[in-house]
């Protein structure tokens, strides 16, 4: 009975997912996220490329996303863009330096613990689990800048992302960014 | 992306909640449309934070409640051999329009109202007795004077434990036409009385936490 129960569970309810938003909202949202990658990658281009840092990891483009396609989510606002990306940053490289020898474990770890001290600190936010991965998985540059990667990219980059999310989300009628900030 | 372990069983008994809508999912649809932007959540998710909310609003409002707190416990009861003539005084020195009747343990036998006094002196209201003292003076059945109390007495009464919140006052006042009710202690005798008004005035819907 209570492994009926426990399968039924997977079945999901018969309750609705949130309605497809207007079409504005959708030209809205694609412009914010346009303006935010643009900003990220043309500051990258213009400043890091040949250089040993990097502004562009892809968890951004995810933080796009949210910031964005879900502004009035608590997963997008600044006190968990920021503060997600930096302690996810911070967990990500110890992992990879202590645990480094075990790739598959130092992955793992770096997620799991960054998602708990997300949770613990109220500063869930989804893209900081590809931030800790990325900081393990890396590549040899990310992998050589040791912590300096929770301030470039970890923390520079969704600042970027925070200031044309105020400058562009407060543009528009309909929105308005942060819900809070601290 | 909010998490969906929320339990299950408080929503499905939302209807039996005391003042709260069934929200259909198109009513809530329909409402997450009205609101620009993407909102995270799903109906169930809604669902279940307005039950929960709900809930603690009733508990503000409410909180007050209690037959305990809003009885009067200055209530000198009436036993069921006094005569009709020494009760209507007593109405009249404790200002209550209704006197609980209890056994010599205090345990309420019944309730004497204004109405059970006046049906016994032979009008059904208060004025219609007065229409007939217009009239006549002599129409007040005085050789009633002397019927006791447990004669006219509403039995069995309605009452209600100390303990008894907003639900059970609401559906025991449903019950009972007096204005008033005998509060009993746990072992059966009468601690109180709780007057209608009081119960109402209780009820403070603009009442902040």
């Amino acid at each position: 009975m209570r492994l009926m129960a426990y399968f039924n569970k997977m079945r999901g309810s018969v309750h609705g997912s949130p309605p497809r938003v207007s079409l504005p909202e959708v030209l809205w949202s694609w412009t914010g996220a346009f303006l935010g990658i643009a900003a990220v990658a043309w500051l990258n281009q213009r400043f890091f490329v040949g250089t040993d840092l990097t502004l562009a990891i892809g968890s951004l483009g995810a933080s796009a996303v949210l910031v964005f396609g879900a502004a009035r989510s608590p997963l997008a606002q600044p006190r968990n863009l920021i503060g997600g990306h930096v302690l996810s940053a911070l967990v990500g490289v110890t992992c990879w330096q202590w645990l480094g020898g075990e790739p598959w474990l130092a992955q793992s770890v770096a997620v799991a613990s960054a998602l708990a001290l997300m949770h613990l600190t109220r500063t869930l936010h989804p893209p900081g689990g590809a931030t800790a991965l990325i900081a393990v998985i890396g590549s040899d540059q990310v992998h050589e800048l040791g912590y300096l990667f929770v301030l470039i990219p970890a923390t520079l980059g969704p600042l970027v992302l925070l200031a044309v999310a105020l400058l562009f989300n407060n543009l528009v009628a309909a929105r308005r960014y942060p819900e809070f900030w601290l | 992306m909010i998490q969906h372990s929320l339990p299950d069983a408080p929503v499905e008994s939302a209807g039996d909640e005391f003042g709260e809508f069934d929200l259909t999912d198109d009513d809530i649809l329909e409402a997450m449309r009205e609101i620009p932007g993407y909102l995270d959540i799903t109906t169930m998710d809604f669902r279940a934070v307005y039950h929960l909310a709900h809930r603690h609003a009733l508990d503000r409002l409410f909180s007050g409640i209690a037959a305990g707190r809003l009885m009067r416990r200055e209530v000198r009861p009436l036993t069921p051999d006094i005569p009709l003539a020494e009760a209507i005084p007593s109405f009249v020195r404790q200002g209550l329009k209704s006197l609980p009747v209890v056994d010599g343990q205090r345990r309420p036998l019944g309730i004497l109202t204004e109405t059970d006094v006046l049906r016994g002196l032979g009008a059904e209201t208060f004025l219609a007795l007065l229409a007939r003292v217009i009239a006549d003076a002599k129409c007040i059945k005085s050789e009633q004077h002397h019927r006791p109390v447990g004669e006219l007495m509403t039995a069995p009464v309605v009452s209600v434990p100390l303990d008894a919140g907003l639900r059970e006052l609401l559906a025991a006042f449903a019950r009972h036409p007096g204005r008033a009710m005998p509060v009993l202690a746990a072992d059966g005798r009468l601690a109180g009385l709780l007057q209608r008004k009081v119960f109402l005035s209780a009820y403070r819907p603009d009442r902040r936490p």
